[in-house]
């Protein structure tokens, strides 16, 4: 298609699904808010001030202020600092090994020897490490290693790890069976090569559409972590440990400590399970030509829209 | 006699993959830093002391045999004993096992009713506004935070509204908890002909129950939608129409068939959320296992963490083999 | 072969009277460019009550989308782009949802072909035949299920009390075929239309089914349209006969007038091509030719071995040869 043929097609396919601009919106004022939180941010994310504390939301503090004074836009601007660098660099710590391992996988695993033997090791290490409660994995993992942003960045990697595994190994095993990449194999030409070339570019989509989707569940995790005292410590903005520290607020009816980093975090993830819906819609065939068809259709009603207006 | 011999089959499978599980479990706890017979005996307690009790403990001698020591307990029934509650496990996780049980089975029925519903109706009318809005409605639940959830509600509901009691465990502080026959103080206080305790109960149950509920009902309503989509366009759904059947039965013909991958998402989604509702029993203090988990991780008191995990997978297991044998029951293919 | 049985017509309306009647009949179906693709092109047919009317057509003519249009269910993704379909007075097409559902399957069924593809698979047969006594009739389990046990019985299947409880995937092709006619036939419908139900069936048991299919139409005194590929099974069976190419009707005649003297040179390759004359055979098999042909005026001048330039340029009207007997070519086959 080009690229700027495709830049176009993505640009009109926007004009056609608005929840997919709603998405990429969302992301981008997340990244916005992150990089250009210290321009916009009227206090200062850790500065507490003790004789404004519980403030409810007005016009001196957007969001209101905790119970030590901070204020919460603030805040919670700076939050996306942390929770989108750990979600990002997990996700695609993530994906980077898992389907690395998966495409590996799924290449090899045809037939018997020790190489056959090895990926069915893997695949169920995989198993046994899936079948351990998410949560409870991630905690433990961050307890071992010693609580700190790297180790819930690798605990995010791990506990997403296998998904990526599962569904190279699946996509991989798939193609590996077509001509083309049997034609590769009778050339000659090497096995890496094969990989790199033929396989991974057309085994790629699904996965691509996965980690916006993980990016999300990503900051959920982080939140979740941080919420039980196992993830990014306080004072350091982060959406899970504000939640944590207007919990007790709450039953007594403050409600403002809890509700908007609460809310920010929601409405990011929600962001990005539209950009991981939208990047599955273009990289699947059918639903791409159901948005062509959308898209001629839009193009045909202001087409007739301007003929009426021209009097026609 | 064919079903005796179909579980025997997968518990060949099961064993190893279980001993597997819990080899990972342990390997990874005991890294956790922190001495228990240090935090047993607490910050007054001399080195002698320590190392008698550490000698007692097992915790001088190889992870190997260490583990060996656990396998060998485990079979006996004894999953170690918890530091913190300073009562064995088995004992800690027997009464606060069935309190997560409750919790997530009730959500689980929501959480089923809710997808079962959205995702029929959305496969009926795929281009109608009631699509659209499921389709939101699933994003937006995956994207919210349990535990915040929880809070939202609380506040409205309790806070505000002063509808739903005060989000401190499963019953009311001043209402006694019935002698316990299965664990689920649903049922126990309908045994027991406690009509105040069960309303209690169920009052305590609302909240938490629509928390894990409304959040989880996506996946199962996703799978629906997709999975009902392809019945109704199916050769077989568009020939019942042909003949003039009614719509409704056309549906509930399509449901049924339909049924296979749902079920199985509803099983990943029950094992699922054992581990997974830890985060509300927090919220509303639940005194559930999960909860009992992490405050064991939290403090390096791995015997309970392990036993949690152990009651997680064997639970998980014994669903799938259930889901596996209604399978058999429901399409009439597979046994001929 | 019994001779054919055609209804005497009003003078100056040949189809008055008639049972079914399709008018001007237009299905399109979308194409993956985005245009679209006209699958049935201006349809008319009748058939009068009674009577057994053969469609013959090859592979790709259109006779499943006809079948299924005239009960107001083209296959997915076509639709209905213009037409009427005239059924004991009232225009199919134009039905509210709930007076359609009640017509399909009492007074208007069809025997679909690859029964076993669209039986559902996690009921039983007895099940679903009954299911039709149930709902349309609106019978109690156990009258509806003694009900369905009568038709299993008048379908021949043998053994009909265990066949009752099989699935669809424990019968054969020809037991499939006898009880999807069991559930078209239960309600004693007026009309019924079978699609190929006979291809992909051993010739005995086509034979079976056919003759089958006839006796319970005269028993019930139905009308029928009996959609075929084969032109001998529209020899033997029907009264009269359509001709279906490309989404038109090319010819419409009573049996014998069709087969004795064809008029359009399509039928008159298609009964070649059954002949048992080898020259005759021969004769009309260079014709056949398998290259995407351009658009032309009458459908079948690419492939036609008498076209005129006249041929490619206007469309022939659908005109009365003989009294009963329609043919849509400006050069027909005089005899």
């Amino acid at each position: 298609m080009g690229l700027n043929g495709r830049w176009r097609f993505f640009a009109r396919s926007l004009a056609v699904r608005p929840r997919f601009a709603v998405g990429y919106g969302l992301v981008a004022l997340a990244v916005l808010l992150g990089l250009f939180a210290p321009l916009i941010a009227p206090y200062s994310p850790i500065e507490a001030n003790s004789r404004a504390f519980l403030q409810p939301p007005g016009p001196a503090h957007w969001f209101g202020t905790d119970s030590v004074g901070m204020d919460i836009f603030s805040r919670a601007i700076y939050a996306p600092r942390i929770d989108l660098t750990i979600a990002v660099l997990g996700t695609l710590l993530s994906a980077c090994v898992g389907t690395t391992l998966g495409a590996l996988v799924g290449f090899y695993s045809a037939g018997r020897g020790p190489r056959a033997w090895l990926c069915n090791s893997v695949m169920r290490a995989a198993d046994v490490l899936q079948a351990f409660p998410v949560f409870v994995f991630a905690i433990a993992l961050v307890a071992v290693l010693g609580q700190s942003i790297q180790t819930v960045v690798l605990a995010i990697a791990f506990v997403n790890m296998p998904i990526y595994l599962r569904l190279m190994r699946s996509q991989v095993q798939g193609i590996r069976s077509m001509r083309y990449v049997e034609a590769a194999q009778v050339a000659g030409v090497a096995d890496h090569v094969i990989l790199r070339r033929h396989i991974v570019p057309n085994a790629i989509a699904p996965v691509l559409a996965q980690l916006s989707v993980n990016v999300g569940w990503g900051i959920l995790l982080t939140a979740a972590l941080s919420f039980v005292g196992a993830g990014v410590r306080a004072p350091t903005p982060e959406w899970g440990s504000m939640i944590a520290s207007g919990f007790q607020n709450v039953a007594t009816g403050q409600w403002w400590p809890s509700l908007f980093p609460g809310l920010s975090l929601a409405v990011t993830v929600f962001g990005f399970s539209l950009v991981g819906a939208s990047i599955e819609a273009f990289s699947d065939p059918v639903r791409r030509q159901d948005l062509a068809a959308a898209m001629e259709r839009r193009a045909a009603r202001s087409a007739g829209r301007q003929l009426v207006k021209a009097g026609i | 006699m064919r079903v005796a011999r179909y579980l025997l089959q997968r518990l060949a499978f099961v064993l190893p993959q279980l001993l597997g599980i819990v080899l990972v479990s342990f390997l990874l706890l005991k890294s956790i830093p922190g001495d228990p017979a240090v935090l047993m005996l607490g910050p007054t307690a001399t080195p002698d002391a320590i190392a008698g009790l550490r000698a007692q403990m097992g915790l001088d001698k190889p992870l190997t045999s260490q583990f060996v020591l656990y396998v060998g307990h485990l079979l006996h029934g004894d999953l170690g004993t918890s530091w913190q509650t300073t009562r064995p496990v088995l004992d800690d996780l027997l009464q606060r096992f069935p309190a997560t049980l409750e919790l997530v089975t009730f959500s689980l029925i929501l959480a089923i009713a809710v997808g079962l519903s959205l995702g029929t109706l959305s496969a009926l009318r795929p281009h109608g506004w009631v699509a659209r809005a499921v389709d939101l409605y699933g994003l937006a639940a995956g994207a919210l935070p349990d535990f915040w959830f929880a809070l939202v509600l609380i506040f409205v509901f309790y806070s505000a509204a002063h509808w739903a009691p005060a989000p401190l465990g499963r019953l009311d502080i001043s209402v006694i908890a019935p002698a316990t026959i299965t664990g689920f103080l649903t049922i126990d206080t309908l045994l027991a002909g406690d009509l105040e305790a069960f309303r209690s109960a169920v009052a305590h149950l609302v909240l938490p129950v629509l928390t894990l509920g409304l959040i989880n009902a996506g996946p199962i309503m996703k799978m629906t939608q997709s999975t009902m989509q392809k019945m109704l366009a199916a050769d077989a759904s568009r020939y019942e129409a042909l003949c003039g059947i009614p719509e409704r039965l056309v549906v509930r013909h399509a449901l049924r068939n339909a049924l296979p991958p749902i079920i199985t998402i509803i099983s990943v989604l029950y094992g699922y959320l054992i581990g997974g509702a830890v985060l509300v029993e927090i919220v509303f203090s639940w005194g559930g296992a999960g909860q009992y988990a992490v405050q064991g991780v939290l403090n390096s008191d791995i015997y309970p963490v392990l036993g949690f995990v152990l009651f997680s997978a064997v639970f998980s297991l014994v669903v799938y083999i259930i889901v596996d044998l209604v399978y058999v029951l429901l399409d009439p293919r597979l046994t001929h | 072969m019994r001779p054919a049985r055609v209804s005497a017509p009003a003078a100056n309306d040949p189809a008055s009277g008639a049972l079914l009647r399709v008018e001007g009949l237009d299905v399109v179906f979308p194409t993956a460019s985005g245009g679209a693709r006209q699958a049935l092109n201006g349809v008319d047919l009748f058939v009068m009550p009674g009577e057994i009317l053969g469609l013959v057509g090859e592979s790709g003519a259109g006779k499943t989308t006809l079948a299924r249009s005239i009960l107001g269910a083209p296959p997915a993704p076509g639709r209905i782009a213009g037409g009427r379909v005239l059924f004991e007075g009232e225009d199919i097409l134009r039905l509210r949802e709930g007076r359609l559902r009640r017509l399909r399957g009492h007074r208007l069924s069809m025997v679909v072909p690859n029964p076993r593809g669209e039986l559902n698979p996690t009921l039983t047969v007895g099940e679903q035949i009954a299911l039709m006594a149930r709902v349309h009739l609106g019978l109690d389990a156990r009258a509806a299920r003694g009900r369905a046990l009568d038709m299993l019985r008048a379908v021949h299947i043998p053994d009909p009390e265990r066949r009752m409880n099989a699935y669809p995937h424990e019968l054969s092709g020809g037991m499939a075929q006898r009880a999807v006619i069991a559930i078209a036939l239960i309600c004693d419908p007026a009309f019924v239309i079978s699609d190929d139900a006979t291809s992909g069936l051993d010739v005995t048991v086509q034979a079976q089914v056919l003759g089958l299919l006839r006796q319970l139409a005269a028993e019930h005194r139905s009308a029928m349209l009996l959609i075929t590929r084969d032109v001998g099974i529209a020899a033997h069976y029907c009264d009269r006969v359509a001709v279906l190419y490309e989404g038109e009707i090319l010819e419409t005649a009573p049996r014998d007038a069709l087969f004795l003297r064809p008029a359009h040179p399509y039928t008159l390759l298609l009964l070649a091509a059954f002949s048992h004359n080898p020259e005759l055979r021969r004769g009309w098999s260079a014709a056949w030719s398998t290259a995407a042909e351009p658009a032309t005026a009458c459908r079948y001048a690419g492939r036609c071995p008498l076209a005129q330039p006249l041929c490619r340029t206007e469309t022939p009207p659908l005109a009365e040869l003989a009294p009963g007997h329609a043919v849509r070519c400006h050069f027909p086959v005089r005899h």
